[in-house]
């Protein structure tokens, strides 16, 4: 009986060393996992989940009592609606997730960050105190919303603006351009007017027109007969890869051939080589990722290793990760229940201290609202891969 | 002149997709006085199926993977049937809708969830075949999907009119009860129904696939709508009435497009079935028969 209660003891006093060293520390994703943007949620969660594995695998996050505590990812589907996104950042704000990685889509970052804080320290703002690091949503300037909400997202404006200086003396006879814009998708829609047709205007180029569709739609003669008629020597689409891909075939049948043809960010993915790679074959983008680098190669294996992959949103996941383990580690976070809303405080605090961070092109620079400024390149289709163009750093 | 030409012609042989879309609609109708919305996402579904057999025979030709979509179609028809009409009680309106709005949602998930949101490319025919006639251009893989159409149209009212399943299918179609007196198995016509449906649907999804270029799960919604415009301007239960309301909304969007931009094209499309709705709300083609 003896031996019975010590055995007992001894395989509880084990269990209980065991669970103490088995700390967490949990992060939240969200993104679209349902709906024809769900490949964006997909590649976003692998690459948390191949990363916080990374992390792990070394050991994982060191908290303020000098203990370690492995990183674990909830990821959360909010379908590209705000309404789910709001939803879900509301009941992660009930659990002890310290921070929120998200969302994909700009339409639901934007209502989503108005539901937060404004100012940090303004008691009178009953908002949500929960910090969130978006890695996908790139419309230009949100974060300004809120104190609580940080990106990690390229500046299409700074990308568009080296791409067309960079073009004027690649293709020095190329004068003007003509835009096909996705009229009812935020981000493309914001891409076109306030960045690719501003930045085209400022470096010089003559805007002919723009033509308009929509995000469902599927017939796109009209279109692309504008396009023909305007005779621009640049075009420039800022549309998702399903219209993309349409309106690249319709050019092709009516023989549309730009000297120089421009895609939209987003577009830069495997979604585009899928539905219409021979079509997209000399389309230019800028994009905060390639898998040029030692860490980037690393990165997009690993993702891939969780069934996702690697293209410049996905990739900024994976670099939110390292940043916010840098940034618990750095502002000593305590990792208990008890200091929950103040590790969320903390973690807020590191990242809006930071002057820049290692990514995986090279060092992304803060700027004081919130936003990044990351390393790019610039990526072209060719036989139905990206491959690098060049790299104007 | 030649802009507004080239736009109703562009307008029409796209709107062929959503005749045949309207097709399926109208016939579910017409047997069943039940509306199938999940018709639209099943279409596209088989067009998706289409491509399976590009997983097996890499090098299959378009015509294959049209084949594979037909096919596709009618298992996918007969399936909706099972779950969506068969086990259901009909005699509530209501249940029928919502198990067919389910099933929308479904599919449209399934493809989702397949592919990950991401457009397919889709292989067409005649897709390098452009009529020019001086600035005036007509496309080759469209005409194609209009010359199916109007086959299909020829072969579902010889299959109505000249056969003994389509003396059943109208039987029912009339006098479900009297049809069954008769002896006929009204769950069976009900079922062939579905997959004949279902095949028309495949067709239909392969080509919206093929005059598009790729797939993409964001198509299932607005063919949805389209579907049931074309098949309530054209006159429920009308077949003819299908065909000819798909050409003119495919026609008169393209035209809305051209002088009012795309962001009140589909204002216009919608104001055009009010019209419909106040002063002929049997379509084009209101159907003669009643049914009991």
């Amino acid at each position: 009986m003896k031996k019975l209660a010590l055995a007992v003891s001894l395989a509880l006093a084990t269990t209980g060393v065991a669970l103490a060293q088995e700390k967490t520390i949990k992060i939240a994703g969200f993104g679209a996992k349902t709906g024809p943007v769900r490949s964006f949620g997909v590649n976003s969660e692998a690459a948390m989940l191949a990363a916080a594995d990374v992390i792990n695998k070394q050991g994982g996050v060191r908290l303020a009592d000098g203990s370690k505590a492995k990183m674990v990812v909830e990821f959360y589907d909010d379908r590209c609606t705000a309404e789910e996104g709001i939803s879900i950042i509301r009941r992660v704000h009930g659990t002890d997730a310290l921070v929120a990685v998200g969302p994909t889509c700009s339409n639901v970052a934007e209502p989503l960050y108005g539901i937060l804080q404004k100012k940090a320290d303004d008691k009178s703002d009953s908002g949500l105190q929960m910090p969130i690091f978006t890695d996908v949503a790139v419309k230009g300037g949100l974060a300004k919303i809120s104190e609580w909400a940080f990106r990690n997202v390229p500046s299409e404006m700074t990308m568009y603006s080296s791409l067309f200086y960079w073009l004027k003396s690649k293709y020095p006879n190329a004068q003007t351009i003509y835009g096909g814009v996705e009229e009812d998708f935020a981000h493309s829609r914001a891409s076109w007017y306030a960045v690719m047709k501003d930045r085209a205007e400022a470096n010089g180029y003559k805007v002919l027109g723009n033509s308009k569709w929509l995000l469902a739609d599927s017939n796109f003669a009209t279109q692309v007969r504008e396009m023909k008629n305007a005779n621009a020597d640049i075009v420039a689409i800022a549309a998702h890869p399903f219209t993309t891909c349409g309106v690249l075939k319709e050019m092709q049948r009516q023989g549309v051939k730009p000297k120089v043809l421009i895609g939209l960010t987003s577009s830069s993915s495997m979604e585009t080589m899928q539905g219409c790679a021979k079509q997209a074959e000399g389309m230019i983008i800028p994009t905060s990722f390639a898998p040029v680098t030692k860490d980037g190669k690393f990165a997009a294996e690993t993702t891939a290793k969780f069934k996702g992959s690697a293209d410049l949103h996905s990739m900024a996941a994976w670099e939110n990760m390292f940043i916010l383990k840098d940034v618990i580690e750095s502002e000593k976070v305590a990792g208990t229940k008890g200091e929950l809303q103040a590790d969320r405080r903390k973690i807020r605090d590191g990242l809006a201290k930071l002057k820049e961070t290692k990514g995986l092109l090279g060092v992304t620079k803060r700027t004081d609202d919130r936003e990044a400024d990351k390393p790019y390149l610039f990526v072209h289709a060719a036989k139905g891969e990206w491959k690098v163009l060049h790299n104007p750093l | 002149m030649l802009d507004f030409l080239q736009a109703v012609s562009d307008g029409m042989l796209f709107g062929a997709t959503y005749a045949l879309i309207g097709i399926g609609f109208t016939l579910v109708f017409g047997v069943m006085h039940k509306l199938n919305l999940s018709y639209a996402a099943a279409s596209i579904g088989a067009a998706y199926s289409g491509l399976l057999i590009l997983k097996v025979f890499a090098a299959a030709p378009a015509w294959a993977v049209f084949l594979s979509a037909f096919v596709g179609g009618g298992v996918i028809g007969y399936l909706v049937y099972l779950t969506c009409f068969h086990f259901i009680p009909l005699s509530n309106p209501l249940a029928p809708l919502m198990s067919t709005v389910g099933m929308f949602l479904l599919i449209d998930e399934v493809i989702v969830h397949a592919t990950n949101g991401m457009p397919q490319n889709y292989p067409a025919m005649f897709d390098d075949v452009m009529i020019r006639a001086g600035g005036y251009t007509l496309r080759g893989d469209l005409l194609l999907v209009f010359g199916l159409s109007v086959l299909c149209m020829i072969g579902l009212l010889a299959l109505l009119y000249r056969t003994k399943l389509g003396l059943a299918t109208r039987a029912v179609s009339q006098q479900p009860v009297a049809a069954q007196l008769c002896g006929i198995r009204v769950a069976r016509v009900n079922a062939m129904t579905f997959v004949v449906t279902g095949l028309v649907g495949g067709i239909a999804g392969a080509m919206m696939g093929a005059a598009v270029g790729a797939l993409s799960p964001v198509l299932t919604a607005p063919l949805t709508v389209k579907g049931l415009i074309v098949t309530v301007i054209g006159g429920l239960g009308s077949i003819p009435g299908a065909i000819i309301a798909g050409l003119l909304v495919g026609g008169l969007e393209n035209v809305f497009q051209l002088y009012r931009g795309v962001t009140e094209r589909d204002l216009y499309v919608m104001l055009l079935l009010f019209v419909f709705l106040v002063f002929r709300p049997g379509g084009i083609f209101t159907a003669k028969s009643g049914r009991d």
